[in-house]
This record gives C-alpha cells, sequence and structure tokens, in this order.
C-alpha cells in the first residue's frame, strides 16, 4: 500500500498530459466536427522549435518555449488555411478531413526526421539532476509539477476564453450549428482559423513539457494523440470538462491498472477502457 | 501530326524507356564471377543510427585493411532502422536487385527476421545477434558472445561483490528475452534471487510506476535490459524516482548514446575489441568503437577468410562459404581467437566493463 500516493501522482502526471493534449483537440474537434489526426504532430513541432531555439540556436530557454508554442500554432493555422479550408469549402465529408489530416501528420513528421533525424533528443538541461519534491508520501520532479500547474491554467484559460469572451460565444455557436452561426453574422472562417491556431499551440507546449520530462522524437505525436483521443472519448468527445475528466480517468486506470501486474499491459488497459466505452457509453461521460 | 502519330511516337517512348530500363537492370544485376557481395542491413537512421554507422565504419575498415587477395569484395549496406518490419524489405532488396553472396544483420529482431529468408536463398548470413535462434540452420552464423556466455560472467560478478537480491527492468524484445530467460535459469543455482521483474513494451516511455513498484523490492542493484531511448529514460526516471540503489546492465548501457547518465556503474559487455582495433577505429572516425563494430570488422574477415580458403576457378557457392566457415578454428580476430561452434555460433568471451569519464572502459578484476 505504501506506493499508492506514488501511484496516485504518477496517475495526476500522466493525465495531466494526455489532458493538455486532449484539451487541444476537443477544442478543435468542438468547432470543426473532425478528428484532426494532424494535432499530435504539432507537440512534436513545439518540441523540436525549443530543441532548435535553446539549445541549437542558444536562445533564452523562456523565449524559445514562447516561439515553440507559436510555432506549433502557425503550423496549425496552416493547415487549416490551406488544406481543411479549401476542403470545408468544397463541402469535403468528414472522412475526407480526416485522410487530409492523416496525410498533413505523416508528411510534418517526415520533414521533422529530415530536418532533425529521428533520433531520440532531450531538451532538458538537468538530466537527472531535477529539484524532486516530496508531495503526499510521494516524489515529483520540478518540470512534473510544472506540467500539473500548466495544465490547471490552461484549463481555467480555455473555460475563461469559452465561457466569458465573445470569441468564445462565438466558437460555441459555430460549434452548436455552424450554418445558423454564419447567419447570425459570425465570420465562422476566421473563428476555426484562431480556434486551430490556439488548438495547435497548446498540443505545441504539451509536446515542451514532455519534451522536458522525457524527450522528443518525430513520431512522438502519434502516441501522444492515441492517449489524448482515448481521453477525449472516454469524457465526451468535443466537451472540455470531458476530455480533462477522461485524461485524468486514463492517467489513474494506466497506472493502477499495472500495480498487480506487468507494465506491458498498460496499454492494453488504455486501449480496452476505450473499447468499454465506445461500447457501454460512446457520448462519453459528459456528453448527454 | 495528326492524333494517331501521336499515339504511335507516345507507345514506341515508352517501349523504348522499359527497354533500355530493362538491360541497364540486368546490366546492373550481372555478377561478376570475381566479385563477392556483402549486403549490410543495419540501422543507419533512427535512435540507433550510431550503432549501424559504426558497424558500417568497422567493416569499411575491414575493407581497406585487406591485402591481396582471389576476390574483390563489396559492402553495400542497407538501412532498416531495427525494425523488423523494414529488414524484410531491405534483405529482399539486396538478395533480389544487389545479388549478394552474403549478408550481415545487426539484432535479434532483425536476424530472425534474416535467418529463415537466407535459409530459403542459399545465401551465407551473419548476425550479430543474442537470440540462439538466429544461427538456425546450414546457412546462418552469429557472432557475438552468447547469453550463456555473459551471464556466466554477470553471475561470477554479482556473487563476487555479494549481491544477493537483484531487480530487473526488461523491454518486452527478443534479444533481452534471450538473455533474461538464461540469467533466470543460472540463477537458480544459486543464491541470487530476482527480487523484481518489470516487464515494459518497446516505445514505453513513462517508467514511472514500475519504478514505484520495483523501489521497495530490497534489490541491491537493477538489471536495465532496453534498447535506446527507453533505456535512457528508465535510467533517469529512475534517477528522479530518488532511487540510488546501482544500475547495471547487459551490453545495454552500450546501447544509449548517452552513457554518461550510467557514470560509475559497471555491467557486462560481449568481448571487448583489441586495442589495435580500437586506435585504427577511433582514427577514422574520432569515436569509440560502438557495440557490434568489432564483430562487424571480425565478420568481414571471416567472411573473406572462407571465401578465399576455397581455390577454384569460379566464385564458390553459398554453400561452400557457409561449409568453409563451419571449419574455422581459432581465428585472429580483433575480439580475439575465433572458434564457430557445432550451432553455427562464434564464440567470443564476455567483459566486465564500466562507465568512467563518459566512456566504456574494462575493468580488470
Amino acid at each position: 500500500m505504501e506506493i499508492v500516493p506514488q501511484l496516485i501522482l504518477n496517475s495526476i502526471i500522466a493525465g495531466s498530459i494526455y489532458a493538455l493534449i486532449a484539451l487541444g483537440f476537443n477544442f478543435v474537434y468542438g468547432a470543426t466536427k473532425f478528428f484532426n489526426l494532424a494535432h499530435g504532430v504539432m507537440a512534436a513541432i513545439g518540441g523540436y522549435a525549443v530543441f532548435y531555439f535553446a539549445k541549437t540556436l542558444g536562445l533564452n530557454l523562456y523565449f524559445a518555449v514562447i516561439l515553440g508554442v507559436a510555432l506549433a500554432g502557425i503550423v496549425g493555422y496552416g493547415l487549416d488555411k490551406f488544406i481543411y479550408l479549401p476542403l470545408r469549402k468544397r463541402k469535403a465529408s468528414n472522412m475526407v478531413l480526416l485522410v487530409a489530416s492523416l496525410g498533413a501528420m505523416t508528411a510534418l513528421q517526415a520533414v521533422i526526421a529530415i530536418l532533425f533525424t529521428s533520433r531520440f533528443k532531450t531538451i532538458s538541461q538537468n538530466i537527472g539532476t531535477q529539484k524532486l519534491f516530496e508531495v503526499l508520501g510521494g516524489v515529483i520532479t520540478q518540470t512534473q509539477l510544472i506540467i500539473i500547474l500548466v495544465t490547471a491554467l490552461i484549463l481555467a484559460g480555455l473555460v475563461f476564453l469559452l465561457y466569458k469572451t465573445l470569441f468564445g460565444k462565438a466558437v460555441r455557436a459555430i460549434s452548436d450549428d455552424e450554418e445558423v452561426a454564419q447567419i447570425v453574422g459570425i465570420n465562422t472562417n476566421k473563428i476555426i482559423g484562431y480556434v486551430f491556431f490556439i488548438g495547435s499551440a497548446l498540443a505545441g507546449l504539451a509536446g515542451i513539457l514532455v519534451g522536458f520530462d522525457t524527450g522528443i522524437e518525430p513520431t512522438m505525436g502519434l502516441g501522444l494523440l492515441l492517449k489524448g483521443v482515448i481521453a477525449s472519448v472516454i469524457g465526451g468527445v468535443g466537451n472540455i470538462y470531458g476530455g480533462v475528466l477522461g485524461a485524468f480517468l486514463l492517467g489513474f486506470v494506466e497506472n493502477f491498472g499495472i500495480w498487480k501486474i506487468s507494465g506491458e499491459w498498460k496499454d492494453a488497459i488504455a486501449f480496452t477502457l476505450l473499447i468499454v466505452f465506445l461500447i457501454f457509453r460512446p457520448r462519453g461521460i459528459m456528453n448527454k | 501530326m495528326n492524333k494517331l502519330t501521336k499515339w504511335v511516337i507516345g507507345i514506341i517512348v515508352v517501349i523504348a524507356v522499359v527497354i533500355t530500363g530493362y538491360f541497364v537492370s540486368q546490366n546492373s544485376s550481372k555478377v561478376s564471377t570475381e566479385q563477392i557481395k556483402i549486403g549490410v542491413v543495419a540501422p543507419m537512421s533512427g535512435n540507433l543510427a550510431f550503432l549501424g554507422e559504426g558497424i558500417r565504419d568497422a567493416m569499411l575498415l575491414a575493407q581497406q585493411d585487406l591485402g591481396n587477395t582471389q576476390y574483390t569484395y563489396e559492402l553495400i549496406f542497407e538501412d532498416d532502422q531495427l525494425d523488423s518490419k523494414i529488414t524484410a524489405s531491405a534483405v529482399n532488396k539486396l538478395l533480389g536487385v544487389n545479388k549478394v553472396d552474403a549478408i550481415v544483420s545487426f539484432g535479434s529482431g532483425p536476424g530472425n527476421v534474416v535467418a529463415p529468408i537466407a535459409e530459403q536463398n542459399n545465401v551465407v548470413h551473419l548476425g550479430i545477434a543474442s537470440d540462439p535462434n538466429v544461427a538456425k540452420g546450414e546457412f546462418n552464423f552469429i557472432h557475438w558472445t552468447p547469453p550463456a556466455e555473459e551471464n556466466k560472467v554477470f553471475v561470477e560478478e554479482l556473487q563476487r561483490r555479494g549481491i544477493k537480491k537483484l531487480g530487473v527492468f526488461e523491454s518486452n524484445q527478443q534479444g533481452a528475452a534471450a538473455v533474461m530467460a538464461d540469467l533466470k535459469e543460472k540463477l537458480k543455482e544459486t543464491d541470487i534471487e530476482i527480487v523484481t521483474d518489470q516487464v515494459f513494451n518497446v516505445g514505453e516511455k513513462d517508467f514511472r510506476s514500475i519504478i514505484s513498484k520495483a523501489k521497495n523490492s530490497g534489490a541491491e542493484i537493477y538489471l536495465l535490459m532496453a534498447f535506446s531511448p527507453e533505456v535512457e529514460v528508465l535510467g533517469k526516471q529512475i534517477k528522479e524516482a530518488g532511487i540510488n540503489t546501482p544500475l547495471t546492465s547487459i551490453e545495454a548501457f552500450e546501447l544509449s548514446e548517452q552513457v554518461d547518465l550510467f557514470e560509475g556503474e559497471w555491467y557486462v559487455n560481449a568481448a571487448s575489441p583489441t586495442g589495435d582495433f580500437t586506435t585504427k577505429f577511433e582514427a577514422k572516425t574520432n569515436e569509440n568503437p560502438t557495440l557490434g563494430a568489432a564483430n562487424a570488422y571480425d565478420i568481414f574477415n571471416l567472411i573473406v577468410a572462407a571465401t578465399e580458403a576455397f581455390k577454384g576457378s569460379t566464385k564458390p557457392t553459398p554453400n561452400q562459404i557457409a561449409n568453409e566457415l563451419t571449419t574455422i578454428k581459432d581465428f585472429n580476430g580483433v575480439l580475439g581467437n575465433l572458434s564457430v561452434d557445432e550451432d553455427g555460433i562464434v564464440i567470443s568471451k564476455a567483459a566486465i566493463r564500466m562507465i568512467k569519464d563518459g566512456k566504456p572502459v574494462d575493468i580488470d578484476n
């Protein structure tokens, strides 16, 4: 039983990372209603941007993080402007948009691998010498603590943006019915472009934090996206709160699931949870 | 020019291109009777590219060191990223397009893919791999210190250090599984106990919960059995969990580019190369010999020795090369005096090493 506090902390850390991905993914899905598979690669763009700006060019780390987040946002915005928007204008189905996003993901992953090689890289400056904190009988590193705090701040910020601003109202209107939103005078394409920027920037931030915690590789986005999508499905696709709830539930189930059995079952447990929800509650916990 | 004429010209151009392509490919794949082609499948990109590059450099060094020979030897390298799925297509390309006479592979996973293909196509295959299954068949050989030898040295070292409780983190991967299966058998004959055995999937990056499970096991040392980058992430997360228990490995530390993460730790590795080879390799690459580089150097020379032993008017058949390889005894390699045993395994000794000043060095007991 003495490992329970550590397992709880591990679950919160994993849940926070999944939540960051799920937040951005749900934000984009809510407005566009399609599974943007390129969302995962934004995490890799953020991570590699920080690696390049901070480690290669030697820029200030905080400035590099801002640039990394911004670059991921810009790439996401660019994908919408140059790929998804023209397809939407042609009334392309969600399946076509999904395939287009798969193509974008594969292409961007390949570009990263060409530019930086496929080798695993660390962007942390203090490998193995991080400050450790004892919390409730468990140990947590400085980076992990930052991950949890950032996730909480991002959630609060996103809720404020969605429910307390005019922009948020417009996003919710598009999410409810894009055609009606257009009729009442909302420039939906412009708003969706901004949604892509914010959602992709969040994925970029998640990639940067994962990069500091473990490391980066061109294909890192796919694994993160899978966990983010599972979290979204469990919590309720398109629902901001649902994504976060699903992420933490997934984190807890994964980490407590391997308490008594071998660690190699971790992914099997995650996908079993997904299947259980798809069969018994396909709309997720939060969606009615 | 009317439409019909355009069609006729178009068809003629297509036929001309096809015919030219056919003759060009026929010409390029024509096998010289004097030339022995050796295809090498190794990771030239991806996380373990540094190991593939080491193997490539060592084989090019061996080719460069070659004196007067009856035949000429050509090396053809194919990248498989140490991914078994890619290995199959790389080998098929070497066999189908390059018409190689021998194949060299790296890793137990890829080795297990190449072995049946080599057997089916009657082509000599030498694997740098732990899994003895890679050497099954008439044409397959292994040049790697066998798990039994590495484990014998590892267990002796544990006993010498008075370690009774061993914790294990092992990757769910063929090479690691072969070593662990033999180690568990060997430990049954000792008073050393595996107090925790945590298995994880290849590609896993979050080891926090399995580390938590192992933390209070009472292990006096943790054995890490993983490839890069799992081994580095695992080592880092063990430290971040506040665990100061020593770490050790069988080969794994040298599978990492960040060996400094394991500064001061001892481990068992496949045989250490001679100083002469190390000096030559460093002069060529400005790097220490990477894992498997010395084996690759020896493999090139073993193939040459087996081929040159055949005195005929045409080059030897793969069957003849394979037969000749099985007779090799006390071959003077950079990993010591090498002999091929009845299972097709080139026997070499294991070494105890440690990471000192960020570099792997041998330790004298």
